[in-house]
C-alpha cells in the first residue's frame, strides 16, 4: 500500500443491544509502529479488538490488513497475520506452558485441514515436535518452567504466556489487551521487549491500556477512545497535553483503580 | 463489562528498570542453553510397557479356554470402542453416541465382504473404517453449528435408526438373524486359530492405545485439548476448531469400527443385537473408570466393564448394578480414574516427574 498502513479500520460501528460500544471509529496501524489505544473503562477498547480479530461481528465499517479485506471467522483473520491476547487471559489451564505456546505454533505451521491431518500423523511419529522451541520461546520471556500448568500461573505470568503464544504465530499485527494489568516488573519488562521485537521486525502492535504512562513510553501514536468515539489522536506527548485527555481522564471522574 | 484490576498502581507506572531488562536477557540466555524440557522421554516408556505386560497377562489368563478367549476378545472390542470414544469425547469434548453403530459398520463390513462379495475378510476392515468416517463427518457437519447437545441427540438417533436398518435390509445384512461366515478368516490360504486371532486383537489394542496416547500429546492433540477449554483463543491463533473436531470425530469412528471388525473376524458372525446403545453407555464410563489423563485409561476401563458386566460370578443381570457401584466408587475415591490414582500414589514415592498437561475429570 502506498500509505504504509498495515491495519486499517474505517467507520467501525458496533452495538450491543441498546449500548453503542463503537461509533464510527477510524483507526490505522502502520508497519513498525506501536499504536497505543487508551481510554477509560467502557470506552470500547476491547470491543474494537474483538471486531478486528473477529471475536465479534461489526455492524458497520470495513477492515483491511496489508491491503486485503479482513473479514470472516477469527481463524481466517489470524491466518492473514493477526494475533491477539485477551483482557481475561484465555489459556488452557490443564495444559502446560509449552503446550499452550504449541497451540499458536500449530496454526502458524499447519493451517489447512490437510496440514492439520499431516500434523496429526507427525504427532504419532514424535510427540516432541516443537515442544522444545516453545519452551525456549517461553523461557526467553521469563517463563522458566515450561512444564507448569497454565492454570497454576499468576495473572501476570498468564499475560506473559498469552504474549508468547501470540509471538509464536509471528503475526504482522499483534493486538494486546491490557497486557500489563497484574504483571510484575519482570513480566512488564518481558512484554515490553516482545513489543519492541515485533516493531523491529517491521510489524505493528496495538497496545491497549487505560493508563497512559506505560503506553506513552512505547507507542509512536496514541488514540484516545471515549464512549465508542475517537476523541484524540496524536503522539503521546500531544495526547498527554491535550484538553480532551484532561476532560476524559480528570474531568469525568475517572477511577484509576 | 467492568474490569476489576488488582495491581499496585506503582508497579505499573514504574518504567522498566535496567536490572529488569538485564534479568530477562539472562533468563533468555539460560533458556537457550537449556536441555529438552517439558516431557522427560523416559517417563513415556512406562505406559506402553505396562500396557503390554497387562495385555500379555490377559492373553495368559485366556489360555486355551474358548470361553476365556471369547471374553478376552470382547475386552479388546470394548477397549477399541472406548479408545474410539476417547479421542472426540475426552480430548475434544464432543459427545457422540453413535459408537455402537460405528462398531456395527466395522463388523458388517467384514461379513459383507466375505459373504456377499466373496472377498477376503480383511478388505472389510478399511472399508468399514471408511464408511464409519464418512458417517461421523456427515453427522458432525450436520450439527457443527449447534451446541454439543445436538451432536449427542443426532448420533443417538442415528444409532437406533442404523439398528432398525440392519434388521430391515435383509438382502444385505441378513436381517434380524444377522450374518455368519461359513469359514473363519483366511490370509493367503492360512486359517489362523482362535488363539492367534485373540493375540492379534490384543496386539491391536496395544497399538491403538499407544498411537492415541501419542496423538494426545502431539501438537495436534494438544491443540484439540486446548480448543475444548478456550475455543476462541485457539480460533484466534488461526486454527479452524470445527475442522479439529471433525478430525477427532472421524478418528474415533475409525477406531470403533475396528473394534466391530475385530469382533466379526473372531466370531465369524454378527447380529443387529451385537452392538446396541448399551455399549455406548459403557464406553462413556470406560475412560472415566480407567482415568482421563491417558488413553490407557480406556483400556483399563474396558477391563473393569467386561469383568463386572460379563465375567463376575454373581447373579445374572446384576452386572450393570455392580458396574454402577464401581463407577460411583471410582468417582468418589479416585476422581481421576484408577490410573490417575496409581499415578498420584507413584508420584508420592517418586516426586519430580514432570509430564505433559492433564485432562481434567470433567463431565
Ligand atoms: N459482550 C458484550 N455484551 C454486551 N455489552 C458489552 C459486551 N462487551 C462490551 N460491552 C459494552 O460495550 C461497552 C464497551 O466495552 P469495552 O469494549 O469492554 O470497553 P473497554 O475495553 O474500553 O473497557 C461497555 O459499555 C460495555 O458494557
Ligand atoms: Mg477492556
Amino acid at each position: 500500500m502506498a500509505d504504509g498502513a498495515l491495519l486499517r479500520g474505517t467507520g467501525i460501528g458496533k452495538r450491543y443491544g441498546g449500548v453503542t460500544a463503537l461509533d464510527g471509529v477510524d483507526v490505522e496501524v502502520r508497519a513498525g509502529e506501536v499504536l497505543g489505544l487508551i481510554g477509560p473503562n467502557g470506552a470500547g477498547k476491547t470491543t474494537l479488538m474483538d471486531v478486528v480479530s473477529g471475536a465479534q461481528d461489526l455492524d458497520a465499517g470495513t477492515l483491511t490488513l496489508a491491503g486485503r479485506p479482513l473479514a470472516g471467522a477469527p481463524w481466517r483473520r489470524a491466518r492473514l497475520g493477526l494475533a491477539r491476547t485477551f483482557q481475561h487471559p484465555q489459556l488452557a489451564s490443564e495444559l502446560t506452558v509449552a503446550e499452550n505456546v504449541l497451540t499458536g505454533r500449530l496454526a502458524a505451521r499447519h493451517s489447512s485441514v490437510r496440514g492439520m491431518a499431516a500434523s496429526m500423523l507427525r504427532g504419532l511419529l514424535s510427540t516432541a515436535t516443537g515442544r522444545d522451541e516453545c519452551a525456549r520461546l517461553a523461557a526467553d520471556m521469563g517463563l522458566d518452567d515450561p512444564g507448569r500448568l497454565a492454570g497454576e500461573l499468576t495473572l501476570g505470568e498468564k499475560r506473559v504466556l498469552e504474549v508468547v503464544r501470540a509471538l509464536a504465530q509471528d503475526p504482522q499485527v499483534m493486538l494486546l489487551d491490557e497486557p500489563f494489568a497484574g504483571a510484575d516488573a519482570t513480566g512488564i519488562a518481558a512484554i515490553m521487549e516482545a513489543i519492541r521485537t515485533v516493531r523491529r521486525r517491521g510489524h505493528g502492535v496495538v497496545l491497549i491500556d487505560h493508563s497512559v504512562d506505560l503506553v506513552a513510553s512505547l507507542a509512536e501514536r496514541v488514540v484516545l477512545l471515549d464512549s465508542g468515539r475517537v476523541v484524540f489522536e496524536g503522539t503521546p506527548e500531544e495526547c498527554l497535553a491535550s484538553s480532551e485527555m484532561r476532560a476524559v481522564y480528570f474531568g469525568g471522574g475517572y477511577d484509576r483503580t | 463489562m467492568t474490569v476489576d484490576r488488582t495491581r499496585p498502581a506503582g508497579a505499573l507506572r514504574r518504567p522498566p528498570t535496567a536490572e529488569a531488562e538485564a534479568e530477562t536477557e539472562a533468563g533468555a540466555r539460560a533458556g537457550a542453553g537449556r536441555p529438552a524440557v517439558g516431557l522427560p522421554r523416559a517417563a513415556d516408556r512406562w505406559p506402553p510397557l505396562l500396557g503390554a505386560a497387562g495385555l500379555a497377562l490377559v492373553a495368559a489368563w485366556a489360555g486355551g479356554s474358548a470361553y476365556h478367549q471369547d471374553l478376552a476378545v470382547l475386552f479388546a472390542v470394548y477397549a477399541l470402542i472406548g479408545l474410539g470414544m476417547y479421542v472426540p469425547f475426552v480430548m475434544a469434548g464432543s459427545l457422540s453416541m453413535a459408537y455402537g453403530a460405528y462398531a456395527g459398520i466395522g463388523a458388517y463390513a467384514v461379513l459383507v465382504a466375505q459373504v456377499k462379495l466373496d472377498a477376503p475378510f480383511w478388505l472389510g476392515w478399511p472399508a468399514g473404517c471408511a464408511v464409519a468416517v464418512a458417517v461421523a463427518v456427515l453427522l458432525g457437519l450436520a450439527t457443527a453449528r449447534l451446541s454439543g447437545f445436538f451432536l449427542a441427540a443426532v448420533t443417538l438417533l442415528f444409532g437406533t435408526a442404523f439398528q432398525r436398518w440392519l434388521v430391515a435390509s435383509e438382502d444385505l445384512t441378513g436381517g434380524a438373524s444377522g450374518m455368519a461366515a461359513g469359514a473363519g478368516p483366511a490370509v493367503l490360504g492360512w486359517h489362523p486359530g482362535r488363539g492367534v486371532l485373540m493375540a492379534a486383537g490384543l496386539l491391536l489394542v496395544w497399538a491403538v492405545a499407544w498411537l492415541v496416547d501419542r496423538l494426545r500429546r502431539g501438537a495436534w492433540g494438544v491443540t484439540v485439548r486446548a480448543a475444548r477449554e478456550v475455543p476462541l483463543a485457539v480460533e484466534s491463533c488461526g486454527v479452524r476448531t470445527r475442522a479439529l473436531d471433525l478430525l477427532a470425530l472421524a478418528t474415533g469412528a475409525a477406531i470403533a469400527s475396528m473394534g466391530g471388525a475385530l469382533f466379526a473376524t473372531f466370531q465369524a458372525g454378527v447380529t443387529p443385537e451385537t452392538f446396541t446403545l448399551d455399549i455406548v453407555f459403557l464406553a462413556v464410563f470406560m475412560p472415566l473408570i480407567g482415568g482421563l489423563g491417558t488413553s490407557w485409561g480406556a483400556v483399563v476401563g474396558a477391563l473393569v466393564v467386561v469383568e463386572t458386566t460379563v465375567n463376575l460370578p454373581v447373579l445374572d443381570d446384576s452386572g450393570k448394578l455392580v458396574l454402577t457401584a464401581v463407577v460411583l466408587a471410582v468417582l468418589l475415591v479416585a476422581p481421576n480414574g484408577l490410573l490417575g490414582y496409581l499415578d498420584r500414589t507413584r508420584r508420592r514415592f517418586a516426586p519430580g516427574a514432570v509430564r505433559g498437561g492433564r485432562d481434567g475429570a470433567r463431565g
